[in-house]
């Protein structure tokens, strides 16, 4: 007899069993999804404030960064600067010839004042060749006509009209009285202004006007102050573009002209940009951009740069140039006042602890406080700081109120105390036991094994747990806040100066920087420079945690 | 003489030498030992004591500050305790005080406390706190809970130990540079891409919120989801769930202290979280309308400490009334706090049972 | 008491026949605070002695006298009291919570359970080794020289000369004399059971006890430590506990044979192997159960 085949019935249909499939692999998918999530967000966040951050360290240096640098951080060699600095002015003078003689053009004022000055020369000069009286009568009144036409000419705003004033000027080119004077002033200025007026909308010249102060502005913006000028006050103003990222944009600002125009009637004024060449179309000063626009490189001589003084340098200017120097410092002396702090009172809580702590209610009670200085807010630690070591204590032993670093460590402190705590626990806990009973087999009292054999095993635990509090208090804002960051200064030093005054911070300056400060808008790579310092900390900490860990885990080992 | 007497030099008669040591301490040593042993034990337990003395003392230093603005002490009726009536009068002049300052803090929206009639209403305040942390915990909670089970579950060993790292980055890096990621780089981008008026609001706190909460979670649960052990995963897959249902049905519900404590941590991360918010929120005192328009900004408590704090003359009614946020803030984690525990409480005494 | 001439049971074939010398005895000196023994008498004495973890009794009422100079192993089935006894002597047990002491234990005529007891000193001269071999995470050197250290002894000269001569008695400097500096992780489990005999040896003890020591040790390494066991038998009193009945003949003198906490027979091991006076001795011996 055939023997029947197995029964092929599924204990399950077939579609149930699908789906049970179908969702057993899209629950896997989403799991791996939100994996993936994390690691994408970690690296959206990280990677724009690196790179951009990045941008303030290495960068296209101009002459004008270089010249900064020798002046205010007294770096770099003066005799290649001022080799480089000739050449450049050299390159650079066509543009300010045809800047001043558009200006010329458009300020008519300084074209009158020379007519008169010219009119008041040409008296003297009669005085001096002792002109008989009739001729300096004749002479004079024609000087005077000359100078009331050309003033005619230079204030008419009518082509016309001022051409025709300096056709009656010119009649006079070839008088033979007046060669050799100055009156043949009068007839250069008229050729020139002739040509201006030629070229020049004269009705225009007060758009012009306004128009050309741009131009100048972002010349100065990009080239700095001209050579002769005063020096302005400010630092910031004393230098053109540092930067050559910084240069392309003033030399945008200065090839293009950022204009309102309303497009429909009623409607929001929508931007528009004309090039400035079209603005000054049919003028002499045309030629300006292209040359500037051409010649650029050579105007200001970018170089890679390796600014690796900006962890160094003060800044400048609030922040306008120099580097983040104080500000790490400042971060690391509060940091390591609060880990001064936190560390002796916390490995001895573990030691207590693990060692003396049976399991009775004040025990549970001290676990119940550290848990809850685990959770308090940070800000909350920001307003005890306030009310306890700015406000009551610190005063008592002599200090002012205000912002100390002493204050600001204490704090970050008692925020970080719990991590040291739990992660020294932790690291006594885990040391084999067989060690302490071996030491105690030998003789030793309980404080000696616990000095000699237990803590040096615990140490890779604690160290770990020293470095994530130090890179935790360095990333904390709130507590600071106002116990001892402040917005603008210093941080002084020695340390036993700084400790009883504020101090600038990463933490609180990055703050600053990304929404105080308006001026700091206008060089973002300081700002994504200093938070880059402040990540690039953090995440060097985290790493040589990791790193110890690991590497006395081996030595533990025996290897 | 032997091997071992040779090798330890000793004399004649081959023994070591004798019990030169004495056994028995004198009283002097034994009364020296007793105290010593005991101060010692005072000094770590004072030692240790200082958490404790220093959770009182932010308690103590901050209800000081906040009662102020409960309670305006020149206003109370003379205190005379021998008398009943007048002990009397005084704490009932005193609650009702607490009570209606209470109530103006908690039921006012209007939040001008420098205009000429000061006013304290901190309601649109907790709002704002509770839309940005609700927010956050509605992307993180998932996300971390389903990442905590790919961690413990589904990534091979080598793939954890590069995600675990990543996880711990994402958690240290500081919470002004995720601020400066809102307001410089996520801002902008909402405002083009989204069409809104303006970048920073609540939706953008709680994007960041979400994902500075997210590694908490994720560690917390990932380690209660292990602690689960593998004898109940091994008895679900033996009776043919999948896996996803073994994580569901079997693995999860057991560990629902873990995950509990989990989630309250990361709550409690994102209430008291103070410069993402300050920089990314807007600063608005403002309740949104409509209610569920979260690209509209707020104000969270946080913010509002730290940024009126600092040109607020000290002892002002202003003063105070920051304070009394922030007694706020810190009754409200202080309470999380404790419920944590107590789901962890109950997930360490399961983890030991199991074993 | 010894006689000479003793020589393990015949049914075990050993070539680690115990030294038969018998040397006179000089008469030992006690200057602690109590009685003063003569020559032969025992060094440790346990009388009624019971330890209670909480309520459950560790051991039983306890009697036995150990000599000195001589090799006592305790034998039986597995939790029957034998390591409680033997921690109990140098007062290991009090690591555990809850634990309480009846009845006499005496070394060198002292209570150990005595509330004036100088517990350093009791355990620096009643040495432990333990069953895993637990040298400290630092350098051969330096678990060597701990115990020393703390006896006050800092000069460098002497240190060096300490450890140079427990590492010679331990059978060990040959092996280590090169690099005191490497880890003592790094030694195989044979070579760090030996060196923290060498350490125990550097607290200058009169009494070793032994708990399982080659326990997790492989046969040549367990050969090696019972060769030393008998080399060190000639100055100190050692306690062996062990599972290994064949290795409590090869190397003891005396044998106890504890069973459920209580001390069933203690007599010469050559008689506790051939012919034990109880039953159940008996039985345990021939493997009947165990």
């Amino acid at each position: 007899m055939t023997r029947q085949p197995p029964s092929t019935d599924p204990v399950q249909p077939g579609s149930l069993l699908r789906l049970r499939g179908a969702m057993d692999r899209m629950f896997t998918g989403l799991a791996s999804g939100s994996v993936l999530l994390i690691a994408l967000a970690l690296a959206v966040v990280l990677a724009p404030m690196l790179w951009r951050g990045a941008g303030a360290v290495v960068f296209k240096g101009t002459v004008e960064f270089r010249r900064m640098q020798l002046e205010q951080f007294h770096r770099g060699d003066p005799s290649t600067l001022s080799d480089e600095l000739a050449e450049i002015s050299r390159a650079r003078q066509p543009v300010y010839d045809m800047l001043d003689r558009f200006s010329r053009g458009i300020a008519t004022e300084q074209l009158e004042e020379e007519a008169r000055q010219l009119y008041r020369e040409f008296g003297k000069q009669l005085d001096r060749r002792d002109t008989p009286a009739q001729q300096r009568t004749e002479l004079r009144s024609l000087a005077k006509q000359l100078r009331d036409d050309f003033t005619e000419a230079a204030q008419s705003s009518d082509k016309a009209a001022a051409q025709e004033a300096l056709e009656r000027v010119l009649k006079h080119a070839d008088e033979p009285r007046l060669k050799g004077t100055v009156a043949e002033g009068f007839f250069r200025m008229a050729r020139d202004y002739g040509r201006i007026v030629e070229t020049v909308d004269l009705g225009r010249r007060v758009e012009y006007a306004k128009a050309l102060g741009e131009v100048r502005d972002a010349i100065q913006a990009l080239f700095g102050p001209r050579p002769g000028e005063p020096r302005p006050p400010l630092v910031m103003d004393q230098y053109g573009a540092t930067r050559w990222d910084v240069a392309e944009k003033q030399l945008a600002r200065l090839l293009t002209a950022e204009k309102w125009v309303e497009v429909k009637p009623g409607q929001p004024l929508q931007r528009v940009d004309v090039p400035r060449e079209r603005e000054f179309a049919g003028t002499d000063l045309v030629p300006l951009f292209p040359l500037v626009r051409e010649r650029a490189r050579d105007m200001l001589r970018p170089q890679t740069t390796i600014y690796w003084q900006y962890f160094i340098d003060d800044s400048l200017s609030g922040h306008y140039f120099g580097g983040v120097g104080p500000e790490i410092l400042g971060t690391l002396l509060v940091t390591v006042l609060a880990i001064a702090f936190a560390l002796p009172l916390g490995v001895v809580s573990a030691a207590y602890l693990v060692e003396c702590a049976g399991d009775g209610r004040t025990v549970r009670l001290i676990r119940t406080c550290i848990n809850t200085l685990a959770g308090v807010p940070s800000i909350v630690f920001g307003l005890f700081g306030l009310a306890f070591f700015v406000i009551f204590l610190l005063p008592k032993f002599g200090l002012p109120q205000g912002s100390s670093v002493l204050a600001g460590g204490l704090t970050l402190g008692l925020l970080v105390l719990p991590i040291i705590i739990r992660a020294s626990e932790e690291a006594i806990r885990s040391v084999p036991a067989t060690y302490k009973e071996a030491a105690l087999a030998l003789g030793a009292s309980r404080l000696r094994c616990f000095v000699t054999v237990m803590l040096p095993a615990a140490l890779p635990g604690i160290l770990t747990g020293v470095i994530l509090s130090v890179s935790r208090a360095a990333g904390e804002t709130a507590p600071i806040l106002f116990t001892a960051a402040v917005a603008m200064g210093t941080t002084s030093w020695p340390p036993w100066e700084a400790i009883t005054k504020p101090a600038v911070t990463l933490a609180y300056s990055s703050y600053n920087l990304a929404v105080g400060d308006r001026l700091a808008a206008l060089v973002p790579h300081n700002q994504y420079g200093m938070v880059m310092t402040l990540i690039l900390l953090v995440l060097i900490l985290n790493i040589a945690a990791i790193l110890v860990r690991s590497h006395m885990a081996k030595r533990l080992r025996g290897q | 003489m032997g091997r071992v007497a040779d090798a330890l030099r000793l004399k004649q008669g081959g023994a070591a030498a004798d019990f030169d040591r004495p056994l028995l301490l004198t009283p002097g040593e034994n009364l020296a030992g007793y105290i010593g042993s005991h101060a010692g034990r005072a000094a770590l337990f004072l030692v240790t004591a200082t958490s404790v003395v220093a959770v009182l003392l932010i308690f103590v230093f901050i209800i000081r500050e906040a009662l102020a603005f409960f309670v305006d002490p020149a206003a109370l009726p003379p205190l005379d305790w021998t008398s009943a009536g007048s002990a009397f009068a005084w704490t009932w002049a005193a609650l009702s005080s607490i009570g209606a300052r209470l109530a103006e803090l908690l039921g006012g929206t209007q939040w001008y406390p420098e205009a000429a009639n000061p006013e304290f209403g901190a309601l649109s305040i907790l709002v704002g706190s509770l839309y940005v942390t609700g927010g956050a915990l509605l992307i993180a909670v998932p996300v971390g809970l389903l990442a905590a089970v790919c961690l413990s579950d589904i990534l091979p060993f080598a793939a954890r130990q590069t995600v675990k790292p990543l996880v711990e980055i994402l958690a240290a890096i500081p919470s002004v540079a995720y601020g400066f990621f809102a307001v410089l780089v996520l801002a902008p981008w909402m405002q083009e891409h989204l069409h809104i008026s303006t970048g920073t609001n609540a939706l953008n706190a709680a994007i960041i919120l979400a994902v500075m909460a997210i590694p908490t979670i994720v560690s917390v649960s990932e380690d209660s989801l292990t602690a689960v052990g593998r004898e109940l995963r091994e008895a679900s897959y033996a009776c043919g769930a999948t896996r996803a249902e073994t994580m569901v049905k079997v693995v999860i519900p057991a560990a629902h202290s873990g995950i509990i404590a989990a989630v309250i941590l990361g709550m409690m991360r994102a209430i008291g979280e103070t410069m993402v918010v300050w920089m990314a929120s807007g600063n608005a005192a403002q309740i949104p309308s409509p209610w569920w328009d979260l690209t509209q900004s707020v104000r969270t408590m946080t913010a509002t400490i730290a940024g009126e704090m600092g040109e607020t003359p000290q002892g002002s009614d202003h003063y105070r009334a920051l304070f009394a946020i922030g007694l706020l803030l810190l009754a409200f984690t202080f309470a999380l706090n404790l419920v944590t525990e107590h789901f962890l409480h109950r997930v360490r005494r399961a983890g030991g049972a199991s074993r | 008491m010894l006689e000479p001439g003793d020589s393990p049971a015949e049914m075990t074939q050993t070539p680690y026949a115990p030294d038969k010398t018998v040397r006179a005895r000089v008469p030992t000196r006690f200057s602690a605070t109590g009685p003063q023994p003569l020559s032969g008498e025992p060094i440790i004495r346990a009388h009624d002695f019971s330890l209670f973890y909480g309520e459950k009794a560790g051991v039983r009422k306890i009697t036995m006298d150990i000599h000195p100079q001589s090799v006592t192993a305790i034998i039986g089935p597995s939790g029957c009291g034998k390591s409680t006894f033997l921690r109990s002597i140098n007062r290991m047990n009090d690591l555990i919570p809850h634990v309480r002491a009846e009845g006499r234990l005496e070394v060198a005529g002292i209570d150990v359970y005595d509330r004036r007891v100088n517990l350093p000193n009791l355990r620096q001269q009643v040495g432990m080794v333990f069953q895993k071999p637990n040298p400290f995470p630092k350098s051969i050197y330096d678990n060597v020289a701990y115990g020393r250290r703390f006896q006050g002894f800092r000069h460098r000269g002497e240190l060096d000369e300490a450890v140079e001569r427990c590492l010679r008695a331990a059978a060990l400097w040959d092996e280590v004399k090169d690099n005191l500096r490497k880890s003592a992780l790094a030694l195989s489990g044979g070579q760090q059971q030996r060196l923290c005999i060498a350490r125990a040896l550097a607290t200058q003890p009169k009494v070793l006890l032994m708990d399982e020591p080659c326990s997790a040790l492989d046969p040549i390494a367990t050969g090696r430590i019972e060769e030393l066991i008998a080399d060190l038998k000639n100055v100190y009193t050692i306690v062996i506990v062990t599972h290994n009945m064949q290795q409590a003949a090869r190397v003891s003198e005396r044998t106890a044979f504890f069973c459920l906490g209580e001390l069933i027979e203690y007599d010469r091991t050559s008689v506790i192997f051939t012919k034990p006076a109880k039953k159940q001795t008996e039985d345990y011996v021939t493997g009947r159960f165990g």
